[in-house]
This record gives structure tokens, C-alpha cells and sequence, in this order.
């Protein structure tokens, strides 16, 4: 009788100890689909920021068209966060 | 609104005589825009050259070099200036040129003294410097100099020496370097020169001269004293001509630019043996009152013609806005992107309106809203006319939709206002406090994207209309085919999976092979838009992909805001939660520095909040229209309408 009891405590331990974990996993996940699209996106923008400011440097009219460039990538990240959203909500 | 302001394109001939006449009245309308006559290899016409410039356009503009010499000289920007009067042309033709002079020969003889004063400073310091190192030695300069059996050191030396030899030697120790002065008989001078050598013995010349090296450099010091304050004295009367002398030399500035202008506008013209021509457009609604003009003051010896035909070909119209008050500053947004061509839709007054919206969602924050409305209100003191304060009430009305938003989200800095958020709630629960429900995001998610569906499909309703002006039926075919793609995607999907704030058409029954109607038409729409866009071009529909990353680039218009909120949240949880309210519970004397220091990251917080939803939620936004909107109809690269004028602020007639 007692076993049984320590036994059922046992099990629901383990259960809540998993979806603890998964709560978990999915936070990380979260973190990683932010984290990769993050970078992603300030590596991109990197080069372009650069030849970008070249760019400008030589001609001052450029500035419109060499801004949308340069934030293009950025909807790398707003992917991530909008994955990491809805990983987590 | 949707067009540019519609131009004509004019050719005013006449004869050289009256090429003055005709300037001179062309300018004084400001609304021709003149285009420059140019020597085309090849298509050069015999006897046609472009024209010389008027008689004083030399003396004109070495006038206007000194004036701007001048400008420089005392820091004058007449851009930044903004004058009390008008000064009237007539008056100041009279007396410009004895003015200049006058002013000029002032500033001149203050520069050349001061330059002169200058240079005797530097004499004189060189010659301190020189004069310091015998200060400590009481000995006169004659004294240095005129011995046959004496050889005399001076010079910087690391330590006292010992001389076994007869001398006389003065040492004055210093922290820049020991000084020594040392007479020896000259049969000893080589073994001197050794222990001096191993002292670091560095010798000084003597300076010329006579007299104590002390009162030397007293006399030098007091004389270097004088000319500074005299070099103050004339920067204070430079100051003061500055002040004086601004108006007129800015007002002379624009007269004399002006008027060379005029004096060089035949550069622009083609001319002949007799006669010249000069070629450009006007706004329609000008083109009788520069006819009148013309007429009234060549007395009719002018010909004015308009060039009929088509304004787009062979030289596109210059392009002038012509919008509505509300949508003005949003030109600034158009020009930075480039500005419409004569041919396309202006979507100006669209931008005006869809931007404050996009920014207000993104930053949907009353708190926030208030504190850009004010800065954009109270900075517009500071800033001078022009693109400064046209940025200003582009963010004013974002800063109107941002509190109207906050409204509907029902958000003050982070906070819930005393109502339910009308729209979906985008409030964060944090630090335990489980609020109610939390941020619907889901929901909003979807919203984003249906405004993104809408946003995109008013771009190819735009495009067709565009493309249907000038090609016709063939040019409207491929843009219904992206409306019709994307649509058909949305219904394919709608009957696939049922998603909040869209259509559930999961639950239709099938028709035919287990789809059910909306699935049918939805995939039809799909086949017949993809071939529609293929007619254009096979290669367009490289493009296809487009559909599903530019609707979900609108995402950000959630994400963004979501992540402000955050911040809001974090900070208010930071500063409130943690520092101020369990200090105010047990209240004590340390509690209130942490109560101020709670207030200092309240203020700090959401100033940084601020500062990034003003930069992100503008940048967001702009791009969602240049990328996302722009890419599907907008060409733009017309040229700006550069009237033939000046917009004068210091001279009137």
C-alpha cells in the first residue's frame, strides 16, 4: 500500500519534471531562433552597412536607395522573433 | 494629389538685344525651369552656340567672392540667419559697391594688424624660449662673448661637474634641465669637453643681445603681455563688426547671387548671330502670366511658344509636388527614396497617411505618444525652415497615431490604462504578476498580416494602373495575375487550416476529389496568376516567393512593438517593483535612495524606450513602404523642378 502510493508520487514527479523541461526546450528553442537570426541579420547588414557608407561617401543622393538596402536583412531577425513568439505564447 | 504638378514645355525666342529683358523677367516669376542648352557631339546645328554671359558677370562675381570672404572671415551662415527687414533692391544697387569697400578695407586693416601682431608674438616667444635657460645666471650677455684664452660652455647638463682645472662656473639646478655656464682657460679644453661629454653635457648658443638675461626676459614677457591684449582688443572689434555688418553682408550676399545668376543664365541658352533661345517648362497655371509678362516687357518682341505633344518624350518634365497641406512633409520621405517620375503615380498622400499608422502600431504607447508630440512641438522653435522641420511633423503625426494606438492598445509607458484594450492586448506580465490573459499575440500576429495583404495589394492596384497608362491592357494582365495569385494562395490556405482573425473555410464541404469550392477557385486563381505573371516575363516569376516574405516582413509591425513593450515592462518591473515599492512598505533612510534611484531608472528607461520605438518605429515603417509597397510600383528618378529664381529672404523690390 505504501509502495503504491511512493510509486504514484514517483510517476507524477516525473511528469511535471517533464513538462518542466519542456517549457525549457521551448525557451530554448526560443533563444536560438532569436539568437541565429539575430546574427544573421547583423552579419548581413555588416557588409552592406559598410559598402553602403562607401557609397554615400561618393555620392550623397544614393542615401534612400543605399538605406533600403541596408535594412533588408533586418527581416531576418522579425522571422526569429516571430518563431520565438510563438514557441513561447 | 496622385499627379505631379502638371508642366508645359515652353520655347522663348528673341533677339540678342532683348536677352537681358528676358532674363531679368524670367526670373522674377520663378517658375521657369530651364533646360541648359548642351554642344552634343554630332548633333551640333552650324551657327547655333551656347550664348556668353552678360556684360558683368566678372565684376559680379569677384564682388560676391570678396562678400563671401568676408562671410567666412566672421562666420556667417545667411542660411541660418533670418532677418528682421528687407533691405530693397533699388537702395542697395546704389550703395553696395561703397559698402563692400568700405566694410572690406575695415576688415582688412583689422586682419593684416592682427596677422602682424601674430607674427611679432612669435618672434618674441621664440626668443623666450631661447632667453629662459640663462635666467638663473646672473651673468650679462656681453659677458658671454669676446675671450681669446677663456673657452665658454653653455649649456643643459645632467649633473653638477667637478673642474680639476682653474674656471669660473655658474650652476643653476631645474626640473626642465640643469643649466651651466663655465669660463675655463682655453688650454684646458679638451679635458673639459671630456667630463663635460660625460655629464650629457647639450650645449645652448647664446642669445644676441646685452644686458641681465632676468631683465630681458621681464621686458620680453610684458611686451608679449601687450600685443595679446591688443589682439583682444581687435577680436573684439571683429565681434563687434560681425555683429554690425551680418545683415548687410548676407543681404548682400543674395542680392549679388541673384544678380549673377541672371548675368550667367545665357550659359544655358543657345544663340545665333542675332537672336537666342532658351528652352524649359513651366507649371500649366503659370504658362499665360509668363506669356503676359514676357509680352508686357519685350513689348511683344518676344516669341513664346509651347512645344505640343507628349511631356514624357524626348526629355521627361521636371517634377513638382502637388499635395495636399497634411501630406507635405511626407515629400521629404519621397525624396529621400527618390522622387516620382513625371509619368507615375505620386503616392505622396497614401505614404502620409499609411506611415503615421504603421508607426503608430508599432509604437501604440500613449505615454510615448505624448512625449514625441511635445519634443516635435517644442523643437520646431529651435530649428530653422527646411527639411529639419518638415522631419518634425512627419514624427508629430506619428506621435498623434502613436497616442491614438495607445488608446486602442490601451498602454501608458508599459502600464495598462483603466479600460480593456479595444484592439488586441499587447500586455507583458512580468515578475510574477500574472496578467489577465497576456498579450494576444497570435491574433495580432495575423492582424499584421492582413494589413501587409492589404498594404501589397494596394501596391499592384497601383501598378496596374501605372503599367495601364502606358502599355495598356498587356501592361495591366501581369499585376492582376499577383492579386489573383496571392489571393488564391490565401483561399487555398483558409480551406487547408483554420487560423483566428482570417476565414475558416476548412469546414465547406468538398465538391470535387475532396476540395471543397474555396479550394477550387483558390487554386485557379493561383494557376491563371502565375501564367498572367509568365506573360510578362517567365523571369518574373522568380519573383513568386516574394508573395509569402514581403506579407510576413509585416510582421514587424508586431514584433517591434511587442518588443517595446517589453522594455516598457522590464523597466516599470525594475524601477517600481524592485526599488521603489518595497522600500516605500518598510520606509527608512537608505529606502529613500533607493526610492531615487528606482525614479532615476524609471526616467532614464523609458527616455532609452523612447529613443529606440522613435528610431525603430520610424525606420520599420519607412521601410515597410520602400521595400514592401514601393517595390511593386514605385520607380521614381524624376528630376526636381528647379525654377529659374531665388526664393529671396534679405532684398525685395
Amino acid at each position: 500500500m505504501v509502495d503504491a502510493v511512493v510509486t504514484q508520487a514517483a510517476i507524477e514527479m516525473s511528469v511535471e519534471a517533464v513538462q518542466a523541461s519542456q517549457i525549457g526546450m521551448k525557451a530554448l528553442a526560443a533563444a536560438i531562433a532569436i539568437a541565429g537570426t539575430g546574427f544573421a541579420s547583423a552579419w548581413a547588414e555588416l557588409s552592406i552597412g559598410s559598402a553602403a557608407v562607401g557609397a554615400v561617401a561618393e555620392n550623397k543622393d544614393l542615401f534612400g536607395s543605399v538605406l533600403v538596402l541596408t535594412i533588408i536583412p533586418e527581416t531576418i531577425v522579425i522571422f526569429g522573433l516571430v518563431v520565438g513568439l510563438l514557441l513561447i505564447l | 494629389m496622385f499627379r505631379p504638378e502638371p508642366m508645359t514645355h515652353l520655347l522663348v525666342v528673341a533677339s540678342k538685344e532683348r536677352m537681358e529683358t528676358v532674363i531679368r523677367e524670367l526670373y522674377s516669376h520663378r517658375v521657369f525651369h530651364i533646360r541648359d542648352y548642351v554642344e552634343k557631339e554630332g548633333e551640333k546645328v552650324e551657327g547655333v552656340t551656347i550664348g556668353p554671359p552678360l556684360g558683368s558677370a566678372s565684376e559680379v562675381s569677384s564682388k560676391l567672392i570678396r562678400v563671401r570672404s568676408m562671410e567666412t572671415t566672421f562666420g556667417i551662415h545667411p542660411d541660418e540667419m533670418t532677418p528682421a527687414t528687407r533691405q530693397r533692391v533699388l537702395d542697395l544697387r546704389d550703395t553696395i559697391d561703397r559698402d563692400i569697400a568700405a566694410v572690406g578695407n575695415e576688415t582688412d586693416t583689422l586682419l593684416s594688424r592682427r596677422a602682424e601682431l601674430e607674427g611679432t608674438i612669435r618672434d618674441l616667444e621664440q626668443q623666450v624660449r631661447e632667453l629662459a635657460p640663462f635666467a638663473g645666471a646672473p651673468i650679462e650677455f656681453g659677458h658671454y662673448r669676446g675671450y681669446e684664452t677663456l673657452a665658454v660652455y653653455t649649456g643643459r647638463i645632467g649633473r653638477d661637474v667637478e673642474i680639476p682645472v682653474p674656471h669660473e662656473k655658474v650652476f643653476t639646478p631645474s626640473p626642465q634641465g640643469n643649466f651651466i655656464a663655465l669660463f675655463v682657460p682655453v688650454e684646458h679644453k679638451a679635458a673639459v669637453d671630456a667630463i663635460l661629454q660625460e655629464a650629457r653635457f647639450m650645449p645652448i648658443p647664446v642669445p644676441r643681445g646685452s644686458g641681465l638675461p632676468e631683465a630681458l626676459l621681464a621686458e620680453n614677457q610684458g611686451r608679449l603681455a601687450e600685443l595679446k591684449e591688443e589682439i583682444a582688443r581687435i577680436d573684439q572689434r571683429i565681434a563687434a563688426l560681425k555683429e554690425q555688418q551680418a545683415q548687410f553682408l548676407a543681404t548682400c550676399d543674395e542680392y549679388l547671387k541673384s544678380d549673377l545668376e541672371q548675368e550667367e543664365a545665357p550659359l544655358r541658352f543657345a544663340t545665333t548671330d542675332q537672336a537666342f533661345l532658351v528652352e524649359g517648362w513651366v507649371p500649366t497655371r503659370e504658362v499665360e502670366r509668363v506669356k503676359a509678362g514676357l509680352s508686357l516687357a519685350t513689348e511683344g518682341k518676344a516669341l513664346v511658344t509651347e512645344v505640343p505633344g507628349d511631356p514624357h518624350h524626348p526629355v521627361p518634365a521636371p517634377v513638382e509636388y502637388d499635395n495636399p497641406s497634411f501630406a507635405r512633409p511626407t515629400q521629404l520621405l519621397m525624396d529621400t527614396y527618390a522622387r516620382p517620375r513625371y509619368d507615375e503615380l505620386d503616392p505622396t498622400i497614401l505614404v502620409s497617411l499609411i506611415f503615421p499608422i504603421f508607426f503608430g502600431i508599432i509604437l501604440g504607447d500613449v505615454g510615448y505618444g505624448l512625449i514625441l508630440l511635445a519634443a516635435s512641438l517644442g523643437l520646431r522653435r529651435f530649428l530653422p525652415e527646411g527639411d529639419g522641420r518638415l522631419l518634425l511633423k512627419v514624427m508629430r503625426n506619428g506621435a498623434i497615431a502613436s497616442i491614438f494606438f495607445g488608446l486602442l492598445f490601451s498602454e501608458f509607458f508599459g502600464f495598462k490604462l483603466p479600460w480593456e484594450p479595444l484592439l488586441y492586448a499587447r500586455h507583458l506580465s512580468m515578475g510574477g504578476h500574472e496578467a489577465e490573459g497576456g498579450p494576444m499575440v497570435r491574433e495580432l500576429l495575423v492582424l499584421s498580416i492582413w494589413i501587409g495583404i492589404l498594404h501589397i495589394t494596394l501596391g499592384r492596384i497601383l501598378a496596374a494602373v501605372n503599367h495601364g497608362r502606358h502599355h495598356g491592357i498587356r501592361g495591366v494582365i501581369p499585376q492582376l495575375g499577383w492579386i489573383a495569385s496571392m489571393w488564391g494562395l490565401l483561399l487555398v490556405i483558409w480551406s487547408i487550416v483554420a487560423i483566428p482573425v482570417m476565414p475558416d473555410l476548412t469546414g465547406v464541404p468538398p465538391l470535387v476529389a475532396g476540395l471543397s469550392l474555396p479550394a477550387l477557385v483558390g487554386g485557379l486563381m493561383l494557376i491563371l496568376g502565375i501564367l498572367a505573371i509568365a506573360s510578362e516575363s517567365a523571369l518574373e516569376l522568380t519573383e513568386f516567393p516574394t508573395i509569402i516574405s514581403h506579407t510576413m516582413s509585416y510582421a514587424r509591425l508586431v514584433a517591434i512593438g511587442l518588443s517595446s513593450v517589453a522594455i516598457a515592462v522590464v523597466v516599470n518591473f525594475v524601477s517600481i517593483g524592485m526599488l521603489i515599492e518595497p522600500h516605500l512598505e518598510n520606509f527608512s533612510a537608505v529606502g529613500v535612495l533607493f526610492i531615487l534611484m528606482g525614479i532615476a531608472v524609471f526616467i532614464a528607461g523609458h527616455l532609452l524606450n523612447t529613443a529606440l520605438g522613435l528610431v525603430g518605429g520610424a525606420l520599420q515603417s519607412l521601410r515597410l513602404q520602400y521595400v514592401e509597397f514601393f517595390t511593386k510600383f514605385y520607380k521614381g528618378g524624376g528630376e526636381k523642378f528647379n525654377p529659374f529664381g531665388m526664393i529671396r529672404k534679405f532684398t525685395e523690390d
